[in-house]
């Protein structure tokens, strides 16, 4: 379990970064931040990237800040300093809620919020709380900066709209003014979940004005339940409401079985995770007016 | 049936009463080193300029190899070695097999022609560092030829099934049917015969250091000298010795602390032969330490795989007549310890009951897996949990109460020793006063109540309760009595201790078998000394002889080892005394007879200020021999070499298969869970265990077995499992899809002690060392069908994984619960 040969830089700007990705192009590079999902990858032999270019000393790339309604998590900002900051706690409590369920303490102290959404697996929180919240992606490469909306970048298993040259410099998650509630079943506390919901619902006047509901673990990729929103939508938020929107959403689901859990197994953890997930939001949303 | 004529029981001892240590809660003395990092663990000793080796394991679960190619890699940076199955085979011997027909199924370090599993090593590469030879594996090329994967235990039995291995013309690599006693009678007498069927998934020992070996062969001297983790030591390194084709005399082994074993470093030759061989060709020292996918898939170690089919018979009021059993035991592609899983369930077969009669069939089935090995419990857990499953499902059926079931039938106190169908003795135990106290500590009734109150808020709580054996000190006659030939005599798997008392009589205590397991040898003879000599145990001081001129050592397994040291601290310390108190009696001018030991030291009979102290004498003995007479050497330094105080011979057409297991431990479990039935996952609420295993030596590392071994039981149940896919695959070969409890997983139990003293061991200890896991899967199983005994569903399959349970709830149509 030991990886491969690789060669190894440490730029300090970003511009010297994507330069270092186009300039070792053909050896498969990759971009290096908490290293927790990639160096397993690396040791297992998975991964086989000729060189690496580590963010850890790019300039700028940690900031953790509030601009106007959007919360802009930096590159390299670990997952345990956005766990216990009070900028996540105002702005997207969904992002601290779920990041105690990744891993241990231990991982989010090396893990990156933003090395999570870019790793992209299907199985994580984060990609499902970047959906669920419609983060927009800033990336730069060789022809400049562009941004990516969330609904966007997730193509499948470990695959992004990410060009090979680019780097995900920050994702800006909008705030959302409601209630939230990230949800999960895992086999073991801190393993990866079977099956994880990300929750958003606002209320106004009673009934629910606004839903936003993605999960992980029942596709290829963390998908947005559009259906269960719109069951959602008007509705007072009774139980009824919620079981509509928790049958609305598993309609819908095709999940593939694996050691953890076949399709069916995993349908009815999703449903649970769903009524429990907007359950919650919604009891906040009502508590928050 | 005629009546089994049996030897007498070895003479009852009196054991002493006024225990100043055994029985007392000390510090561990291996702690501080361990907590300090200086345990000294495989990769602790690896020093620069060692070569490191790495194992190219097969992608195929079953293939014939068809050309290897190895020159890439030969020519790769920094690769000193390449070696292929075909030439390994060359190079050593078979490893050891206590299967029948070992050659019809040969075990090779590497494979040879064809792969059986995913994992096997196909090839090994030796190169300046491990970086370097997992590069050299990539540039190896095989050609594999697949073969059809065999993946049921069940359909590898069936004709025509794919072979394993073509000379044995069968994937049976053991079948026979035992009958002790009149079980035809037994049924045909019964009121109601309970069937069951059950199937128990393999799973393993996860240790925190992999298995490995550092070898240095020195091309000056032809010798050998071998660092490893092993769990066998003197008595059984003659295997390795052999399949290397090295002299014993030529061959020294040293402990390494396990790191972690569970029983899954028993033996462990094949790391020591694999390195050996290397380093035998490149005259420098070679590691090889396995990664964790090289220990997963690779480490011939995965525990039990069976599938039973059960039939109790029982009368109306209760009473367990009789037994049969058959099971087919998933051994995987090798069959390296024989069925002697099974013997370890035949010693204590029947439980705590007085069931009358058992047939016993066993078949052992060969598949493309990695081979069993051990894991705490040996195979006598799975009977365990088998036994306990049939027991529940008759008072099921009967409408009786779970304790009271037991109650009946348990083996009294006065029965004691008393012999089971199968031959084994039970030296003494107290069933009832243990179920009692575990429904006290578990607060039986009270969760009764709060079980009642909460299903009426639709929650689904189950209390298991179990009471189940736990066999401790095997006699090695469990590896061979199945079979007709050869025939040896008893084993007797000793143990050595040599104690030593310099000449400022600090004592230090010598130790031939495995450094550390988790046992806490150290301590165990720090407080059997201290017992002995009135001296504080952490005065002692402990130290480690490697096999060359190492006294007979066994190592542990099958709980033997506190009682096999106690034994030997035991003859160690009257021969001190003996020699001791003569010289005192000389220096004193006094008859040895009117000495008596007191305080450390032998005084005058009611005399206590006419006294020599143990470092007077020892003082004297060390540095002035002249005072003493001709025959009093110097020094004072004595062994014992302590051998199985209580086994026999089975019987010639195996009616009766002899002692070979006779301290019976006993313990019952009561843990509470909380089943959710919409997720099919459970919770455990509260935990209590009460063990009896004897004499306590000391009650603080006791309960650390009990808690480790139930963390393991509770995996078992619940969490872990090698799940091989139908084409053979591996897909839980590292901890991101094996499943095991964590500290979170594992909740607070409530411990408690019952001591029945053993009448044959010194202080009347019993091994305890595999207790948690012992009761744990068969406890939370009956937990789990208790909480869902209102939807109709039992749960006959470990581990009770959510997906499994989900689909039991599925299949009963019960409505899905929760929110
Ligand atoms: C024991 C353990 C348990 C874990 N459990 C969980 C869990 O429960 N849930 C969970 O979600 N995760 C879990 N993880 C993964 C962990 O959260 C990772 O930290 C995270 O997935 C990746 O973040 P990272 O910063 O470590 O990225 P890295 O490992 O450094 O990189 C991951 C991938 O993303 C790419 N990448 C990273 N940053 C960028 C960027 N800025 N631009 C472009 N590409 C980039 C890398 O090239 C690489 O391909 C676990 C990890 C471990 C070791």
């Amino acid at each position: 379990m030991k990886p491969p040969p690789f060669t190894y830089s440490v730029p300090t700007t970003v511009a010297d970064a994507v330069a270092l990705l186009v300039e070792h192009a053909e050896e498969e590079p990759r971009v290096l931040a908490g290293g927790q999902s990639l160096v397993p990858l690396m040791n297992f032999r998975l991964a086989q990237p000729g060189h690496l270019v580590d963010l850890r000393r790019v300039t700028g790339l940690d900031t953790l800040r509030l601009d106007g309604d959007h919360l802009v998590v930096g590159a390299m900002v670990r997952q345990a300093t956005a766990e216990r900051s009070p900028e996540v706690a105002l702005a997207a409590p969904l992002l601290a809620e779920a990041l105690g369920h990744v891993a241990h303490p231990p991982v989010r102290h090396s893990g990156t919020v933003v090395g999570s959404i870019a790793h992209a697996d299907p199985a994580a929180e984060l990609p499902a709380v970047a959906l669920a919240l419609d983060a927009e992606m800033t990336v730069v490469g060789p022809q400049g900066e562009r941004r990516i909306p969330a609904g966007e970048f997730f193509l499948g298993p470990f695959t992004t709209a990410l060009a090979p040259e680019e780097i995900l410099t920050e994702v800006r998650l909008p705030r959302f003014p409601g209630g939230h509630a990230f949800v999960e079943f895992a086999r073991t506390h801190g393993n990866f979940a079977v099956v994880g919901v990300a929750a958003l619902v606002a209320v106004e006047d009673g009934r629910v004005s606004r839903a936003a509901v993605a999960a992980s673990g029942v596709a290829p990729t963390p998908v947005r339940l559009a259906a269960a929103e719109e069951a959602l939508v008007g509705m007072t938020g009774d139980d009824t409401a919620v079981e509509a929107a928790v049958d609305a959403a598993t309609a819908g689901l095709d999940p593939a079985g694996d050691v953890h859990a076949s399709a069916a197994t995993r349908t009815d953890i999703a449903r649970v995770c769903l009524r429990e997930g907007i359950g919650r939001a919604l009891r906040r949303a009502e508590d928050r007016r | 049936m005629t009546a089994v004529e049996r030897p007498a029981p070895p003479p009852v001892r009196t054991h002493k009463e006024d225990r100043r240590w055994v029985g007392k809660s000390i510090r561990k003395v291996e702690d501080p080193k361990f907590l300090r990092g200086r345990g000294g663990y495989v990769a602790d000793l690896v020093r620069p300029g060692t070569l490191h080796a790495a194992v190219l394991r097969s992608p195929m679960p079953h293939a014939r190899i068809l050309s290897i190619e190895t020159a890439a890699a030969e020519a790769a940076p920094g690769v000193h070695l390449v070696v292929t199955g075909a030439q390994a085979a060359e190079l050593t011997g078979p490893l050891p097999d206590f299967g029948p027909d070992p050659t019809k199924h040969t075990w090779r370090c590497l494979a040879v022609d064809k792969v059986r599993y995913v994992g096997e090593g196909v090839a090994v590469v030796v190169a300046d560092d491990r970086y370097l030879a997992e590069d050299a594996l990539q540039l190896i090329e095989v050609e594999y030829d697949p073969l059809p994967p065999v993946t049921d235990p069940e359909a590898a039995l069936r004709p025509g099934a794919a072979l394993l291995h073509e000379a044995l013309e069968s994937n049976c690599a053991y079948d026979r049917q035992f009958t002790f006693g009149d079980v035809a009678r037994d049924f045909a007498e019964a009121d109601v015969v309970v069937r069951d069927r059950l199937r128990w998934h393999r799973s393993g020992g996860q240790p925190l250091e992999t298995v490995g070996a550092i070898a240095d062969f020195d091309p000056a001297t032809e010798k050998l000298t071998v660092h490893t983790n092993s769990l066998s030591f003197t008595s059984y390194m003659f295997m390795a010795a052999g399949a290397l084709g090295i002299p014993m005399n030529k061959f020294d082994v040293h402990q390494v602390p396990a790191g972690g074993s569970f029983g899954s470093k028993l033996f462990v030759t094949k790391p020591t032969v694999i390195a050996g061989m290397c380093s035998r060709i490149l005259g420098r020292p070679v590691v090889y330490l396995e990664d964790r996918v090289d220990n997963m898939s690779n480490c011939d170690h995965h525990g039990s795989d069976r599938v039973y089919d059960v039939e109790l018979a029982v009368m109306r009021d209760g009473t367990l007549r009789s037994i049969t059993i058959d099971t087919i035991d998933d051994y995987g592609a090798y069959i390296q310890f024989g069925v002697g899983h099974h013997g370890n369930a035949l010693a204590q077969v029947t439980g705590p009951y007085t069931i009358g009669s058992v047939q016993y069939r066993v078949r052992a089935a060969l598949t493309n897996k990695n081979q069993q090995g051990a894991y705490r419990g040996f195979g006598s857990e799975v009977n365990n949990w088998m036994l306990e499953q049939v027991v529940d499902k008759a008072a099921r059926e009967l409408g009786m109460d779970a304790a009271e079931i037991r109650r009946r039938n348990f083996i009294p106190p006065e029965a004691f020793p008393y012999f089971i169908p199968s031959g084994n003795v039970y030296d003494s135990g107290d069933y009832a006063t243990v179920l009692e106290k575990a429904l006290e500590l578990g607060e039986y009734d009270r969760w009764r109540a709060e079980q009642a109150r909460l299903r009426e808020e639709g929650r689904y709580i189950g209390i298991g309760l179990i009471s189940a054996q736990e066999r401790s000190v095997f006699s090695a006659t469990e590896f061979w009595f199945w079979f007709d030939e050869p025939n040896a005599p008893v084993t007797s798997s000793p143990e050595s201790v040599t104690l030593g008392v310099d000449a400022t009589g600090t004592i230090t205590a010598t130790l031939y078998s495995c450094a550390f397991w988790g046992n806490s040898p150290e301590t165990m003879v720090a407080q059997l000394v201290a017992e002995e000599f009135d001296c504080d145990p952490h005065s002692v001081s402990i130290i480690y002889h490697g096999l060359s001129g190492g006294l007979p050592a066994t190592g542990p397994g099958g709980s033997r080892t506190t009682v096999m040291l106690a034994g030997a601290v035991e003859g160690a310390s009257a021969k001190i005394k003996a020699k001791a108190r003569r010289a005192a009696a000389h220096l004193m001018e006094v008859d040895p007879e009117d000495l008596e030991w007191a305080e450390g030291g032998f005084q005058v009979r009611g005399v206590p200020d006419q006294r020599k102290g143990l470092d007077e004498i020892a003082a004297m003995l060390h540095m002035f021999k002249h005072s003493f007479p001709e025959d009093l050497e110097s020094g004072l330094e004595e062994s014992k070499v302590y051998d199985h105080p209580y086994t026999t011979m089975p019987a010639p057409d195996r009616s009766d298969l002899g002692v070979f297991y006779p301290f019976m431990g006993n313990a019952c479990h009561v843990p509470v869970v909380e089943v959710d039935v919409a997720t099919g996952e459970v919770r455990i609420l509260a935990y209590a265990a009460v063990h009896d295993c004897g004499t306590l030596v000391n009650p603080r590392s006791l309960a650390g077995h009990i808690v480790g071994g139930t963390a393991q039981g509770i995996g078992t149940a619940l969490y872990e499992e090698f799940v091989y896919d139908d084409e053979g695959q591996l897909v839980t070969s590292s901890f991101l899809d094996y499943s095991i409890p964590t500290a979170m997983e594992v909740p607070e139990l409530r411990i408690g002690h019952v001591e029945t003293p053993s009448p044959y061991t010194p202080h009347g200890i019993k091994g305890g060392g595999e207790g948690g896991r012992m009761m744990a899967p068969a406890a939370l199983n009956a937990a789990v069908n208790d909480a869902l005994a209102p939807l109709g569903v039992r749960v006959t399959e470990l581990p009770m994984t959510p997906d499994r349970l989900r689909a039991a709830i599925r299949e009963a149509g019960a409505a899905p619960g929760r929110g």
